[in-house]
């Protein structure tokens, strides 16, 4: 006889990888780990192992600790398989009881993913303290060869490792044995254990133990009634255990048999007179086996993909916790993080000085070499009034260095306002956003940060960026404009004109709205780095302008055109310059926060989560799709309505 | 008074002395956070030590406590003789609280919630000492959600003085109950009992020794509530533990032992506020030891920066050095020939400076200066108050403003994390830095001028021996004697008997050239003798200012914080100190059961009171 679902087994199978490729890719979402998640351990304990295994059952001996879940387990058993105690949550590790040849025709190990599967030496075992979730089993040869029986730990002492072996076990089983007390049936931690139990449609019979009769006659139905009530539990059968500590002891305890719900007639019979004890083993052997697998089975499956508490809500919360990063990383990219009006101006003089010497260079021929040796010349006669100059003004600080003064404190500037807005950012109290942002506005990042900057600093050649600069510039201006003659002839008298002022913006892009007056001159370095300038020249952009209809005009060779030109060099000079601020900043104070934001903002709509869809859909397909699973298929609901 | 009387005491009044201790720690504002929390920690478990205090004289409050099923009611009754707890095989039984108190005692003096309770009245003996209280179990609700089992018995377990806990073989290990008792048991005697001694078997070995981790257990007693209280009914006294249980009651719970364990108590409460907040300074505490380190590293910066560019400038101002040691050595000297020409030299030089450096351009020469006249020109500056000037000459040693903001910045980083509060770093503008860098840079010359004065002192008493000023001086006189004595051979004897021609000033000119010549040189001689190891001194001298203390700093007021924070700490550690000695002296002197310490604690405390 083989498993009513065996359709079922290869999607689920399928679904069960992708469901933990999806668990890898959602690492950066910081969800709580699929272990302790109910659907997954259904699926990892009970549907996988067993949806294409041969039909048989799986008995649990379940309930609270010191209440007998051993005495009756051994009962069942016929003999002393698991040692007794009357010291609470003796046992610590299910014991399994298989019939003989079980282990030939089925895969035992694969049934119980979560145990480290032992053969049982003694009935000492399961008592054992250890971290490891051991299974002893061992054959019984009175158990009908469908049937797999199961003693658990307790679900509700204060050794919490108990409970999470029990959860387990109830998994993988198909019926409970409940064994209830009436200091236990309403406790908590009992009702807890059952309600999920109800929820995944195990069979369940109810054992209640420790009853004194004939006086609890009455109130039984009461305690039982109460517990149905309260988990959802409708037991198979239910039967009286009487208080007999002897009994117990000697496997010779009498299961009284009471109907549920009980009939009208019965209160009026006292029935307890003609009681004869059961054997558990037989009513258990006599359950219709393929009718309780199908049951649980598509109870798991409806567990499984229950809007509420399945796997829809896991990917619901995966959903939810995307959005939450998307919300951060809008937050960290709507606004600016740094505004600098007043980025400082290469001196004109520098700029000057750069232009003639990329000119000199251009000259060929015996102009070259006249120039060169007026040059020489002309250093020889200044070089007393140079020298008499320096003495009296004391030494000269270059004004390369002048200016890389300036240009520090400018990202001192930076420094402070992006730290300011960070601050901010991390008040505002996105819970996402907040941890990441506090580790990097401790003091000790802080001083790392402003070594690392005041370092890379000092390494730059100020000198030779703007030689790069300027020819670069002209290079292309030369090829632009043949006219450039006389843009060189002319610059000395436009140095002094020249004050562009250059406002520099930050930003962190990649999300949601970004300033729109992003510089062209930028856009080869700020393009590739995730913090973006917006660089905006102050009276530049008019001047650009003015240029540009010089060009087009007759008048290439006017003032306007000339300053603008100037203009477009030092503001380019001032906007490489702050993007190297910028991608420092990236580098050594965000790292890779913005991408780790966008990649995980990603996870909802990636190709793992498309694939757990596909697989969940085409499950749901399928139980909608066969007639007689009606049943499962009424409250199994596909994602998609809700 | 007996001895032991005495001792009792000195006990209670050591408790007194923590409480007072407790509240006055309690009500300090701190500007870091962990200590303000804890604060208001404390002010609230002194609230409950209050409500304590108010009704030191009043019955105990006893109550019991254990899982559904376990036999609190039946307890109860046995305890009391007398069926008045309903008790019964329906679970729960007991829902709302029931309140058993003897006809005479007067229930508004206990302050307890009596519309929480159904109140009984009963003359049983034991309730003359005591008020009982039945309550409901904590074990067969989910949750505390509103109008709960669990919820009525919290809302009634801060006013219990003594809890019975019972339990049986099923269920004393019952995780639930286990919990709620962790939360419950702080601030209350505990007597421990094991019910259902006609069915159960005796599992108090097994049991007690679950519960040592977490509480003493003097005792343990096992009883068979029903059979107890049949027999009570009959006229007899309880037999067996049920008999040793009540004997165990009314001796503990006597009225002569209220104050004993409502003092108990109010130490268990104090204890477990107290350790709640020295977990909380004592986790947020490496922040702040960070931020110190961080300012005390600054500061050593600071120093070193300062001194290297003070050691620079002193050894470029050769100048000035000349000029104050030759003012050292003149002065030692006192009249004499070369000291009046070092004295001109120096008066020269100095007449010479007055125009250009005495106006000090920065901080080195004004150490050099030396330090009365550094002050005083420091002082004048100070008063001006004129930001631009002490800016530019803090920039001399280092101090400027990209360095300032630099320290701010990250000074303000370490004060986020170590959560102090914020204002203390807000950027209040550069300029209040500013000044604080003047008084820093103020301090630090002060020392460097007394350290100059030292080694101008040294070197001019170095350079003052008999021997140097007798050879300088025997040099130079000696040249004049020459003259002399050719001017006085020339006048006395040749011209009167050689009738010689007296000598013109062909002879004067030249003679005076090599007198100038001649004491240039010794001055040149002198000087380069006086300056020789300077640089070693000067280096000597930075070194000394780089290793002294400093006592002006940056952010004086966050060094003030941490300084306090500390002494909070330490202070709170101590009481603490003091509480968990009494707590263990008051558990192990008494015979009722107590918690040991747990970390589950404040979340009681705090729903506790607020309710």
């Amino acid at each position: 006889m083989s498993s009513p679902l065996t359709e079922f087994a290869q999607p689920v199978h399928e679904l069960h990888v992708a469901v933990r490729e999806l668990a890898g890719a959602a690492a950066a979402l910081e969800l709580p780990g699929l272990a302790g998640r109910e659907w997954y351990e259904l699926l990892t304990n009970k549907l996988v192992p067993q949806l294409s295994e041969e039909a048989f059952l799986i008995v649990a001996v379940v309930g609270g600790t010191n209440i007998g879940k051993t005495v009756v387990f051994n009962h069942i058993a016929g003999s002393r398989a698991s040692s007794t105690s009357p010291l609470a949550s003796g046992t610590k590790h299910p014991t399994c009881l298989i019939p003989e040849g079980f282990d030939e025709s089925h895969d035992f190990k694969a049934l119980f993913p979560g145990f480290v599967i032992r053969p049982s030496v003694q009935p000492e075992d399961a008592l054992q303290e250890s971290e490891t979730h051991w299974l002893f089993w061992r054959t019984e040869s009175t158990l009908p060869d469908n049937l797999v029986v199961l003693d658990t730990p307790d679900i509700d002492s204060e050794a919490r490792i108990n409970w999470e072996r029990a959860d387990q076990i109830r998994q993988s089983a198909d019926v409970l044995v409940a064994i209830l007390t009436q200091q236990k049936y309403n406790d908590a931690a009992v009702k807890e254990f059952f309600r999920r139990a109800a929820e995944e449609d195990k069979a369940v019979l109810i054992v209640f133990n420790q009853t004194q009769l004939p006086e609890d006659e009455a109130y039984w139905p009461l305690w039982i009634g109460t517990f149905c009530e309260e988990t959802g539990v409708h037991p198979e059968h239910v039967y009286l255990a009487p208080y007999d500590r002897r009994a117990a002891e000697e496997n010779r305890l009498e299961f009284y048999e009471r109907e549920w719900p009980p009939s009208e007639s019965m209160n009026s019979v006292s029935s307890s007179a003609t009681d004869e004890g059961h054997d558990l083993l037989t009513d258990l052997s006599e359950l219709r086996f393929a009718e309780i697998k199908l049951r649980t089975l598509e109870g798991s499956l409806a567990q499984l993909l229950d809007d509420r508490v399945g796997l829809p809500s896991y990917l619901l919360e995966i959903e939810q916790r995307t959005q939450e990063f998307q919300r951060a990383a809008e937050l960290l990219s709507a606004h600016q993080l740094a505004k600098i009006d007043k980025w400082p101006e290469v001196p004109s003089r520098l700029l000057v000085r750069e232009i003639r010497e990329w000119w000199a260079g251009q000259r060929e021929g015996w102009t070259a070499s006249i120039h060169g040796v007026y040059n020489t010349i002309g250093r020889g006669l200044t070089w007393p009034v140079r020298a008499i100059h320096e003495r009296i003004q004391g030494e000269v600080i270059s004004p390369i260095e002048v200016y890389r003064r300036q240009e520090w404190e400018a990202i001192l500037d930076v420094v402070e306002k992006v730290y300011a807005k960070l601050t901010w950012m991390s008040e505002l109290g996105n819970p996402l956003l907040r941890p990441r942002l506090e580790s990097l506005l401790g003091g000790t990042s802080r001083a790392e940060l402003l070594r690392t900057l005041e370092e890379a600093h000092h390494k730059v050649d100020l000198e030779l960026e703007l030689k790069q600069l300027v020819s670069d510039e002209l290079e292309n201006f030369r090829s632009d404009s043949p006219q450039y003659y006389e843009f060189i002839r002319r610059i000395d008298g436009i140095a002094a004109a020249a004050r562009p002022a250059t406002s520099v913006v930050l930003f962190v892009t990649g999300f949601g709205p970004l300033g729109d007056a992003v510089a062209p001159v930028l856009a080869e370095t700020a393009v590739q780095s995730l913090v973006h300038i917006a660089g905006d020249v102050a009276g530049g952009t008019v001047a650009a302008a003015a240029g540009e209809t010089a060009i087009s005009g007759t008048a290439a060779t006017g003032a306007g055109y000339l300053e603008a030109k100037f203009r477009k060099l030092n503001v380019a000079f001032t906007a490489r310059r702050a993007a190297w601020v910028a991608g420092l900043l990236k580098d050594h104070l965000l790292g890779s926060l913005p991408e780790e934001l966008q990649h995980a903002a990603g996870i909802a709509d990636g190709a793992e989560t498309q694939r757990v869809r596909e697989l969940m859909d085409q499950i749901n397909g399928r139980l909608v799709a066969s007639p007689d699973r009606q049943a499962v298929s009424t409250h199994v609901g596909s994602p998609e309505e809700s | 008074m007996s001895h032991a009387e005495i001792a009792r005491l000195e006990m209670l009044a050591e408790v007194d002395g923590l409480t007072a201790d407790v509240r006055q720690w309690s009500e300090r504002e701190s500007h870091w956070e962990p200590i303000n929390r804890c604060a208001g920690l404390l002010r609230r478990v002194l609230g409950r030590v209050e409500s304590l205090r108010v009704r030191l004289e009043a019955p105990l409050v006893v109550a019991t406590f254990g899982g559904t099923g376990t036999g609190k009611s039946s307890l109860v009754n046995a305890l009391v003789g007398d069926d008045i707890a309903q008790s019964g095989r329906q679970r729960p039984t007991t829902r709302r609280p029931v309140l058993i108190a003897h006809s005479e005692t007067d229930l508004d003096l206990l302050g307890l919630p009596q519309d929480l309770c159904d109140v009984e009245r009963n003359d049983s003996s034991l309730l003359r000492d005591t008020v009982i209280i039945d309550c409901p179990d904590p074990d067969t609700t989910d949750s505390d959600e509103a109008n709960s089992n669990l919820e009525r018995l919290r809302k009634i377990l801060p006013f219990c003085d003594v809890l019975i806990y019972t339990s049986t073989q099923q269920k004393y290990r019952s995780a639930r109950v286990v919990d709620e008792l962790a939360e419950a048991a702080t601030g209350c005697r505990l007597v421990f009992v094991q019910t259902h001694a006609d069915l159960d078997e005796d599992i108090r070995e097994d049991w007690r020794e679950h519960l040592s981790g977490r509480y003493e257990v003097p005792d343990v007693f096992f009883v068979d509530s029903l059979r107890a209280l049949e027999e009570q009914r009959q006229g007899h006294r309880p037999t067996g533990d049920m008999g040793r249980l009540l004997d165990f009651l009314s001796r503990q719970l006597a009225s002569s032992e209220r104050v004993t364990v409502r003092r108990a108590n109010v130490v268990d409460l104090l204890d477990a506020g107290l350790e709640r907040c020295v977990g909380i300074v004592d986790e947020r505490w490496p922040k702040l030891e960070e931020l110190n380190q961080a300012l005390r590293a600054q500061h050593e910066s600071l120093r070193q920066k300062m001194a290297t560019n003070l050691q620079r400038e002193l050894m470029v101002s050769r100048n000035l050095w000349e000029r104050r040691l030759l003012t050292a050595v003149t002065a030692t000297w006192g009249f004499s020939p070369f000291s009046s020409v070092l004295r001109l030299y120096n008066g020269l030089g100095a007449l010479i400076a007055s125009f250009t450096l005495f106006r000090a351009r920065n901080s080195a020469q004004m150490a050099l200066l030396g330090a009365i006249q550094g002050y005083r020109w420091l002082e004048g500056r100070s008063e001006e108050k004129v930001a631009e000037a002490s800016l530019e000459r803090a920039t001399a040693l280092g101090l400027d403003d990209t360095l300032l903001r630099e320290s701010q910045l990250v000074i303000a980083g370490h004060v986020g994390a170590a959560s102090l509060d914020p204002s203390l770093t807000a950027p209040k503008n550069l300029r209040e830095i500013r000044g604080q860098a003047v008084a820093v840079e103020q301090d630090f010359i002060g020392d460097a001028a007394s350290g100059v004065d030292a080694v101008i002192d040294d070197l001019a008493i170095r350079n003052s021996g008999w021997f140097v000023r007798g050879l300088y001086e025997l040099l130079f006189i000696s040249y004049l004697a020459y003259v002399l004595f050719r001017i006085g051979k020339n006048f006395f004897y040749e011209s009167f008997l050689d009738r010689e021609a007296i000598l013109s000033t062909d002879f004067y000119i030249p003679a005076t050239v090599f007198l100038v010549l001649w004491t240039g040189w010794l001055v040149i001689a002198f000087t380069h003798r006086l300056r020789r190891g300077l640089t070693r001194r000067i280096e000597g001298l930075s070194q000394d200012l780089v290793n002294r203390q400093m006592e002006e700093t940056l952010f004086p007021e966050l060094q003030q914080v941490c300084e306090e924070s500390a002494r909070d700490r330490l202070r709170l550690h101590q009481l603490h100190e003091r509480s968990s000695q009494l707590r263990q002296t008051i558990a192990t002197s008494t015979a009722l059961g107590s918690a040991k310490r747990d970390s589950l604690v404040e979340s009681k405390v705090v729903t506790v009171t607020g309710s």
